[in-house]
């Protein structure tokens, strides 16, 4: 028994779907030969090109951070073996190094002549 | 589980895709089918789907059912195949192929009534023959058939309506004839 015909009907008719079903269906044996043709034409194919610039995209940032880990590794061991740039203006030892100029010293010049 | 084979398929996981082929397969071909009267046509238009399929992974939204997404591309690459067979096939639209003929043999009484229906559905516009097909063979609902359709929930359901009026008919007379 088919369902009423109606526009306004939203049941599937399961007469009529079963025997379009019957007319669409391919001959049985012809599935697998579809399907390795498909996956044969999928092989031939293009990898679409977004998927290669994601992939990229993604091998390059991994290779950015590690790249940035290698160098901070560098220079972090490099800024340890270098001597303290805070000994050479130590405010101490500036203070205690000013002595007085000798005044032989800056008069010789002027006293020779 | 769907979502997560088109995700592999997408980054190039080729047996994710086959997986997917091995799901979709009968039914794209009997969706393109319902607009192409040629099983070989049909295959080849099912063929181009999945390798269309295949290339616009990144635009499916894994969010959504993947059913709806490849048979919109199925209906699409059938609907293309079947406007540029148009003239070729000509001759196949007369209505003495879907009305009358002379009785067939009783053991190929089902073959026959198939072929009958395919050549229904051929003489159908197309948006009808996918309409009728994806509602009572493949189950879609006609919110689903309208997106794929790129048409209004409404014409849908008058495609459907139309479509079955025609098959209808056609499977009464076959009875009656019977």
């Amino acid at each position: 028994m088919t369902t009423p015909l109606t526009p306004f009907d939203h049941r599937p008719d399961p007469v009529l779907g079963a025997a379009l079903r019957e007319a669409l269906q391919p001959r049985e044996g012809e599935g697998a030969a579809f399907r390795s043709r498909v996956l044969a034409a999928a092989k031939r194919a293009p990898v679409p090109v977004v998927d290669v610039l994601a992939r990229w995209s993604r091998v390059g940032i991994a290779a950015a951070i590690v790249a940035a880990l290698a160098a901070g590794v560098v220079v972090g061991r490099g800024a340890l073996r270098a001597e303290p740039a805070v000994a050479e203006s130590d405010p101490n030892a500036m203070i205690a190094g000013v002595q007085a100029p000798d005044a032989n010293i800056l008069l010789t010049g002027y006293t020779e002549r | 589980m769907e979502a997560g084979l088109a995700v592999r398929a997408r980054e190039g996981d080729r047996v994710a895709f086959g997986d997917l082929v091995e799901r979709y397969a009968d039914q794209a071909r009997r969706v393109a089918r319902a607009v192409l009267q040629d099983p070989d046509d049909a295959d080849d238009a099912a063929q181009d789907a999945f390798l269309a399929a295949l290339v616009k992974l990144h635009q499916y939204d894994v969010r959504r059912p993947f059913g709806p997404w490849l048979m919109r591309i199925v209906a699409n690459a059938a609907t293309d195949r079947r406007r540029r067979r148009t003239v070729r096939r000509a001759d196949l639209l007369e209505e003495g192929l879907v009305a009358g003929g002379a009785r067939p043999d009783v053991v190929a009484e089902q073959a026959a009534l198939n072929g009958r229906l395919r050549e229904a559905l051929a003489q159908l516009p197309p948006r009808r023959s996918l309409a009728v097909t994806l509602f009572d063979v493949e189950g879609y609902s006609h919110a689903e058939i309208a997106e794929m359709l790129g048409i209004p929930e409404g014409t849908v359901r008058s495609e459907v309506f139309h479509a079955r009026r025609r098959l209808r008919t056609l499977l009464a007379d076959w009875r009656q004839d019977g």
